[in-house]
């Protein structure tokens, strides 16, 4: 077995009890950065030239990650996958990253990703797409298909993202990792360049579910320079031997039953339910009617709403993409703005702009918000009835790279599973189940906002039956 | 149809964006798309339901109103390429 084989959990103890050193850590996962990124472009930047100095006494000593290009790290270019950022390295850290390098965790690079994350394929980067290290001819999702794909392919054990409507989930299905997206407000949002503001969550990537549970232990709690981190909410992630699903219910949602899954999907939600069941659950079933029919509406009313002002800063001014030449501040502007956001994201600021105008504003932008209210609500009447819902990621496998649907509402719908989570703050497993053929199929284990712990413990019962997934091949040949 | 072309290239300039024509062909079918869909937030009764704030209550926290200079205002000025001293340069703001 090669080292960067190992997951987490197996370095951290290794390393300990100095059966190898974090140089031979380094090493091993650099040459495999060196053997796969040419098939699979899971980086933007790669930042393994030399051996940096670390925390030797920390949680995460000489371990090995890689995040996502949309956290600020301090005197690093930090892309956000577009081209109007340029060159850009920030005057500070993201307080995530900030936790893993004071835990001795060493960067390998920054990830790719959909540009500003607006995206469910990776493929909407100014830095060109990322292939899905299982079958390179396939998407490996987005909009953290870099962190997804980097720790499939064995790049590191552990890797950060941030989840939007699904940025972590969707990727962590397709590439067959397990993925958390934690409760709004576990995980503080600063330094992480900001899409949709109230529904951005970091969260960790992994090959188990108990160094999902590490990566949180350093990465949760309370930050001053967030205002919507919580002060006064449990962070305990140690592992509970002792965790049991007897008596908890498990609720299957009754509007998706008529939904068209994949045959692989839906046979996984079968087995895993009987899984449950078999360990003493209680399989039920939740109604959630406003969720299933407006929550795709809701969720992009509000995030492009959210997105055309969050972007608004970015005029070329002050850092990034400029030009020199502009006979005014508005001409300047325009040139900026139009040549460096892509496609995508300029259409989103647009659609946010035309939602938020005054002669527009109730009838689009503060109807979501109400539509909003009525989703929250909603889920707390169903965890008023259950403990968890199960239910997919995606409706579908991975598609091919470069395929692109005409109609962008599609695309969107494809959502359905995973933005619901962010509308209502909630926490979201995306967990390995098995493979179908090649690929790796994953589905989606929701609980009420603060369980994230007990999530994770029901994860890992899981992933004991199911089984955890093998490192992908990477498009070595 | 929602809007127009007309009126989707005015909402491009209002966000600072100048789009090609193909660019704006693109736009007005995705932005009448997405209008589109958005219609059916007319079969809820939205009349008594407040607007979504946050997910529980949480406290505003306040800190004191105090200046407190940042360590290395060199490494922001270094990132611009419109920078005059200590401040940031812009082209002319009135429109001739």
């Amino acid at each position: 077995m090669e080292l960067y084989e190992l997951n987490l959990l197996m370095m951290t103890e290794g390393l300990k009890a100095k059966k190898f050193s974090a140089s031979e850590i380094f090493e091993s996962c650099k040459k495999r950065i060196d053997a796969c990124e040419p098939s699979i472009h899971a980086l933007i930047t790669r930042t393994d030239d030399t051996m940096p100095t670390f925390n030797e006494n920390g949680a995460l000593a000489g371990i090995p990650t890689v995040i996502k290009d949309n956290l600020c790290t301090k005197g690093l270019r930090t892309t956000a996958a577009s081209k109007i950022l340029g060159n850009w390295r920030p005057p500070y850290d993201a307080t995530a990253w900030s936790k893993l390098k004071d835990a001795g965790s060493i960067l390998m690079g920054k990830a790719n990703m959909d540009e500003f994350a607006m995206g469910n394929t990776c493929g909407n980067s100014a830095f060109g797409p990322t292939m899905n290290p299982n079958d390179t001819s396939l998407v490996p999702g987005g909009s953290s298909g870099g962190s997804a794909a980097a720790v499939s392919a064995g790049y590191v054990p552990f890797s950060l993202g941030s989840d939007t409507g699904g940025s972590i989930r969707q990727p962590a299905s397709f590439c067959g990792v397990y993925g958390l997206k934690p409760t709004y407000g576990m995980v503080s949002r600063y330094g992480l360049i900001s899409y949709g503001s109230s529904l951005d969550q970091i969260g960790p990537f992994a090959r188990t579910v108990r160094d999902l549970q590490l990566v949180m232990s350093v990465i949760s709690g309370h930050d001053n320079m967030d205002s919507s981190s919580f002060s006064d909410r449990p962070h305990d992630f140690s592992y509970n031997e002792k965790a049991s699903v007897k008596g908890k219910k498990v609720a299957l949602v009754k509007e998706f039953a008529d939904f068209t899954l994949d045959a692989p999907i839906a046979d996984a939600m079968k087995r895993t339910a009987k899984i449950l069941e078999d360990e003493g659950a209680v399989i039920t079933e939740v109604s959630l009617p406003v969720v299933s029919k407006y929550a795709v509406a809701c969720y992009y009313a509000l995030a492009m709403s959210e997105a055309h002002t969050n972007l608004e800063r970015y005029d070329g001014v002050r850092l990034g993409y400029t030009v020199k030449d502009a006979r005014g501040i508005k001409e300047m502007f325009e040139r900026v703005r139009s040549h460096g956001f892509g496609a995508e994201v300029k259409a989103r600021i647009i659609a946010g702009t035309c939602l938020t105008e005054p002669t527009r504003c109730e009838e689009y932008y503060v109807a979501a918000t109400k539509v909003r209210t009525l989703i929250a609500q909603e889920f707390t009447r169903a965890f008023g009835e259950t403990d968890y819902i199960l239910q997919p990621v995606t409706p579908s496998m991975p598609g091919k790279v470069g395929e692109v649907d005409d109609d962008a509402m599609k695309g969107y719908e494809a959502d359905l599973y995973t933005l619901p989570v962010n509308l209502a703050g909630l926490p979201g497993l995306s967990f390995f189940t098995g493979y179908a053929g090649n690929l790796p199929v994953g589905l989606q284990l929701i609980g009420k906002r603060w369980s994230d712990s007990e999530l994770l413990d029901t994860g890992i019962i899981l992933e004991n039956h199911l089984g955890s997934p093998r490192i992908a091949n990477g498009g070595v040949k | 149809m929602y809007l127009t072309s007309e009126e989707v290239n005015e909402i491009a300039l209002e966000s600072r964006l100048m789009l090609t024509e193909q660019e704006l062909a693109g736009a007005v079918k995705y932005i009448n798309n997405f209008l589109d869909a958005l219609q059916c937030f007319k079969e809820l009764d939205l009349k008594d339901v407040e607007p979504f704030s946050f997910a529980e209550a949480i406290e505003c926290p306040l800190r004191e109103d105090k200046v407190i200079p940042f360590a290395d205002n060199e490494a922001i000025l270094h990132e611009s390429e419109h920078v005059d001293g200590s401040y940031f340069k812009v082209p002319r703001i009135m429109e001739e």
